[in-house]
């Protein structure tokens, strides 16, 4: 049981130095990278990655505490932001200097580091990196489309992947290398004989970071007085040495060897989100092998979790500004996926509860804990669930396999790897070990398409024309004439942003294969094809919608008020939406209260917005991607409702030009619910769970008086029974006193450690920009109750 | 008006207070008593009637336009409702954009009712149900016994929240319908209930005491209200507990602490509150005493809502 276990000393200690240590822009990888591409000059791609990976392995700066359980990081500092060539560097020279200033995630800078880059990397890599490569070949039509279809992933690697963590337990890096060696024997194919030779090349990297650590920690034994701490630091370095020659064979192995693992994904690709899955599964058996053998204790395995629970604390991801606006405040995405079924059934256990325990002592971002739900979930599981969402930090957020699964299996993927899906980043699905899901491919903003049907393609916030004309409101006669016209600007935009995709996967297969990572998705090591080539079993490509909340709010209005009422004439909406409405305030009003809006379970409003998001999902589902496989949706914006917002102008849900759209994805428009928690699942549940396979968001706030009771904690168990039966795909919450996210934007010093959840991942309050402060205290919450 | 329609002033999903689970509770306008403390003044009247919200006025003056007979005027530039004027007061609250001005309340039938309630069933399934609140819903007993009677025949968990301030007939015809009565006893004292209530105690006595001998008995909750000044002396708190103790050892009672968020309504309807300033909730160490004395007097089932 694991009610009484306390929080060690050390833990205490540990993350108090996570929370206080600065965090600066580093290039001293970046730096190691062009010296050995300088040094390869004449090899492939992957062979020239591989190397400048394990260079970077065998030299970077590394640094550990000695009384940590968990050793390893990319960077000697805690939560550095790497600068990464291959990828992007022309951001970062347009950008260095503001990075300690910029308004979402500010990085410290050393002078001379941009010195440095300037001379050093930035020339080398200038033409040369993925996204200036990108930028020439394609950045012009990427740039035309971009007011309504945000592409992704055009400078850093591909993230949001789930490795076979099971694989690289009972493998490790030696075992992988040796798998290489043997294929590589088997083949004549120059391609496949570059792939197992890069797989050889990491993996030794791989070998040689861990025996680092094992020097260091022996290091660090000559300083230390203490026998029985010196026994602590020799077992966590013995940990390392072994790790580098042999699999896992204790709990504390296997965790230390997971970790180890996610950093060098990250010092490979430099992307967001690598995430561990279903981790109190694969981690069970080596648990219950030292529970057995009295080998270990609950109390000392939670403390190694909660040594892991800091580690995925210190690795950040340094985003463009631009881009820093639409992920805010560090959404890495180490997300872990609890509890569930499997094939046999109910598949929590002793570690589902140990990591929930983590959550409720830590309360720290990461990871991102979600909890898979379903028709059998225990009450204990349930409501311990609830007990950890009540203390505030947003998680965990919840799954529901009742949703989930059936439409996974729709999508083609088979039923045991549905069943055994986890999330990536924050909301996105995927099944685990062996799927390339490029879940961000891009941002598809419906408003803004919606927008150009009413205007006959000019923008509203500067009046120009970006869009064909194929009439404006004033020259529909019916409504169902300007369905007609929005679903051909949908058309146009969607054909356009297919061919942006297949240009930005090209790049990532010339520029930067990832053979670490191949190494543990199936079937890459089989076919020794890298994942960017489309080695994984799966390859599937996600695209958003955003946000069918507004859609429906806007279309709603337009047909009760304008087609079916006549209340307002065309003229005079077109001419309110244009002037923001100023002038107009009997038009908003009547735009914002005398129509129903999505979310309060007023059917004909919800069907709109289910109409258009099946009509996208339908048509988007006749393209293949780049590797062969399928694309499908989204419905999540991590912070993106707010940058996307200030590309539409005045909108007829009677929303002001440039202010936010509604939060997550399939929630309700902030404010506009009015009808109660119950009624907002009832309209979320009328869209077809197959829209999200690529992941959905509901986002709904309590106060935390909710929870102040059993009976509260009760109900709300109710509640989530409730939303599994209406088979909605996900749901979090928010809870927070709005009177606390106030005294932090006033006090952020005293507030450092108080996370919120933003939209699918959990940040620091006091580390996000101050419009979406504001924007997250605005959002509706519900209390007395 | 019409036979078979109710006059609701509030119909809310998500109940979590009265009952059991995730409830939708139909709030029927019109109540015979006007306690002083009253938490829902605005279903006291039984006449449907236009209510201002002057916050949400953006002067369009569209009422004013509307209006015949003088119901809308102005007054110091401001816009000044008189809602005891005949006018076509649906028309000029249609016509208003902001919601500045709308019904207090709504005829619907009982199948509007109905389609609203059964809305949420996904959630009834886990122990919830629909909650007839008031005003005193027994004011409107036919309505409401069909109401109920929907509800039965489509399996929804009913209960109801009546003041017994109503014909012995009306609280007998309605109980077989449901799995939930709560019933408030306030005062013993008759004269402090006259003065506080606005009647006198002796039609609730007498139901209460029917209504404890009844068959349905277990299925009740004695509810009193602990407003300060008013309910929650010792004398009185003991007074209820021995009388309803004496008619049904094993009766239910709860001890409902003082809500002070009543007093934004009265400001909106121009009535004066009890309580100028919030004299705030009891603490828990006070509830505990209030029980304590419950307890005291022979009820052996006392429940707490703080």
């Amino acid at each position: 049981m694991t009610e009484n276990l306390q929080v060690s000393s050390r833990i205490s200690k540990l993350k108090e130095k996570v929370l206080t240590q600065p965090r600066y822009a580093s290039i001293e990888q970046a730096l190691i990278i062009t010296e050995s591409y300088k040094d390869n000059e004449d090899k492939s791609r992957i062979l020239q990655r591989a190397l400048a990976l394990k260079s970077a392995l065998c030299r970077i700066k590394i640094n550990a505490d000695p009384t940590e359980l968990v050793v390893g990081n990319r960077t000697a500092g805690v939560r550095y932001g790497v600068v990464f060539p291959e990828s992007g560097s022309t951001w970062v020279d347009r950008e260095f200097e503001t990075l300690p200033t910029r308004p979402q995630d500010k990085f410290l800078v050393n002078a001379q580091d941009i010195n440095t880059f300037r001379e050093v990397i930035k020339p080398y890599w200038a033409g040369k990196s993925m996204e200036d490569i990108i930028q020439m070949d394609y950045g012009t039509e990427i740039t035309e489309i971009e007011k309504v279809v945000k592409i992704n992933q055009k400078d850093h690697a591909q993230g949001h992947i789930c490795p076979n963590s099971t694989e690289w337990l009972t493998k490790g890096p030696s075992g992988l290398a040796e798998e290489a060696k043997i294929h590589l024997q088997a083949t004549q194919d120059t391609e496949q004989i570059d792939f197992y030779q890069s797989v050889i090349e990491v993996m030794e990297g791989a070998q040689i970071f861990m025996l680092r650590y094992y020097d260091l920690l022996m290091s660090f034994i000559h300083k230390e007085a203490d026998n029985k701490k010196k026994e602590e630091i020799r077992k966590v370095a013995k940990i390392c040495k072994a790790l580098s020659s042999r699999p896992a064979s204790t709990f504390h192995e296997a965790v230390q060897s997971v970790w180890f693992l996610f950093v060098i994904l990250h010092m490979e690709s430099n992307a967001s989100s690598f995430s561990p899955g279903r981790m109190d599964q694969f981690l069970y058996p080596y648990y219950q092998h030292d529970i057995e053998n009295k080998s270990m204790n609950d109390a000392q395995a939670l403390e190694i979790i909660e040594s892991l629970w800091l580690k995925f604390n210190e690795i950040v991801y340094m985003r463009n500004a631009k881009s820093a606006k639409y992920f805010a405040g560090f959404p890495i995405g180490f997300n872990i996926a609890l509890g569930g079924i499997n094939d046999q059934g109910d598949a929590e256990n002793e570690l589902t509860f140990l990591f929930l325990k983590a959550q409720e002592h830590l309360g720290l971002p990461q990871p991102n804990l979600s909890v898979r739900l379903h028709k059998n979930t225990s009450e204990r599981l349930l409501k311990e669930s609830i007990r950890v969402v009540a203390k505030g930090s947003g998680m965990p957020q919840f799954f529901n396999d009742e949703a989930v699964i059936p439409a996974l299996i729709e999508l083609g993927i088979s039923p045991h790897d549905a069943t055994d899906y986890a999330i990536v980043g924050c909301v996105e699905l995927t099944t685990q070990g062996n799927n390339l899901g490029w879940s961000d491919a891009a941002m598809f903003n419906m408003n803004k398409a919606l927008e150009v049907t009413l205007t006959g393609g000019i923008d509203l916030l500067t009046g120009e024309r970006i869009a064909s004309d194929y009439g404006d409101l004033t020259r529909y006669e019916t409504f169902a004439q300007l369905e007609t016209a929005f679903s051909r600007q949908l058309d146009e935009y969607m054909d356009k942003m297919i061919l942006a995709c297949e240009h930005v996967e090209k790049a990532h297969m010339e520029l930067v294969p990832t053979p670490f990572l191949s190494a543990v998705i199936d079937d890459c090591m089989s076919k020794g094809m890298d994942v960017t080539r489309g080695g994984a079993h799966y390859n599937l490509s996600g695209i958003q919608m955003i946000q069918v909340a507004n859609l429906a709010d806007s279309l709603a209005a337009i047909k009760q008020l304008v087609y079916d009422e006549k209340r307002i004439t065309k003229e005079e909406l077109l001419a309110a939406l244009k002037h923001n409405f100023e002038g107009y305030e009997v038009i908003r009003s009547l735009l914002m209260n005398k129509v129903p809006k999505y979310g309060n379970d007023v059917d004909w409003v919800d069907q709109l917005g289910v109409k258009w998001a099946n009509y996208f999902k339908h048509r988007l589902s006749t393209f293949t991607n780049y590797r062969g496989g399928r694309y499908h949706t989204g419905m999540y914006t991590v912070s993106a409702h707010v940058p996307m917002g200030e590309n539409v102008g005045a909108s007829a849900d009677g929303r002001f030009a440039g202010s936010p759209l509604a939060d997550g994805g399939m929630s309700p428009a902030y404010g506009r619910d009015i009808a109660g928690p119950t009624a907002v699942l009832k309209s979320v549940s009328k869209l077809d769970k197959n829209l999200t396979t690529n992941g959905g968001l509901l986002n709904m706030k309590f106060l935390p008086k909710f929870f102040a009771s059993e009976k509260g904690v009760d109900t709300f168990g109710r509640f989530l029974r409730a939303f599994v039966d209406l088979e909605i795909p996900h749901i979090q919450f928010n809870v927070v006193n709005k009177e606390d996210l106030i005294a932090a934007q006033a006090d952020p010093d005293s507030y450092r450690s108080l996370t919120i959840r933003v939209a699918g991942y959990t940040a620091y309050f006091t580390e996000l920009a101050d419009e979406l402060q504001s924007e997250i205290i605005a959002r509706t919450s519900y209390g007395d109750v | 008006m019409s036979e078979n329609k109710g006059l609701i002033f509030d119909l809310r999903r998500f109940s979590t207070h009265d009952g059991t689970g995730i409830r939708t509770t139909v709030f029927m306008k019109g109540c015979p008593l006007a306690c002083v403390w009253c938490q829902n003044p605005e279903g006291i009247s039984p006449i449907q009637r236009p209510v201002q919200f002057p916050n949400k006025c953006i002067r369009c003056d569209h009422c004013l336009h509307k209006s015949k007979y003088g119901g809308v005027s102005l007054v110091n530039d401001r816009i000044k409702l008189d809602p005891t004027v005949a006018e076509k007061w649906d028309e000029i609250v249609y016509d208003c954009p902001t919601n500045a001005l709308v019904m207090d309340s709504r005829w619907m039938s009982v199948e509007e009712v109905m389609s609203e309630i059964r809305k949420d069933i996904p959630f009834y399934t886990y122990g919830g149900g629909m909650t007839i609140s008031g005003g005193e819903p027994l004011n409107q007993s036919d309505f409401v016994l069909e109401l109920l009677m929907a509800c039965k025949k489509e399996g929804i968990a009913t209960a109801i929240e009546t003041s017994m301030q109503t014909s012995t007939e009306n609280l007998m015809k309605v109980l077989p319908f449901l799995d939930l009565i709560y019933a408030d006893v306030k005062i013993i004292d008759p004269i402090q209930h006259l003065k506080s209530v606005g009647a006198t105690n002796q039609l609730i006595l007498k139901n209460l005491d029917i209504l404890l001998h009844s068959e349905f008995r277990a299925k009740v909750i004695i509810r009193t209200p602990m407003i300060p000044g008013y309910t929650d002396s010792i004398a009185n708190i003991a007074a209820i507990a021995t009388l309803i103790s004496s008619c049904y050892p094993s009766v239910r009672y709860e001890l409902l602490n003082f809500n002070p968020l009543a007093k934004s309504k009265y400001l909106l309807l121009d009535k004066d509150y009890c309580f100028p300033d919030d004299p705030g909730l009891f603490s828990t160490e006070d509830m505990a005493k209030f029980a304590a004395v419950a307890r005291a007097n022979g009820v052996m089932n006392v429940i707490i809502d703080s």
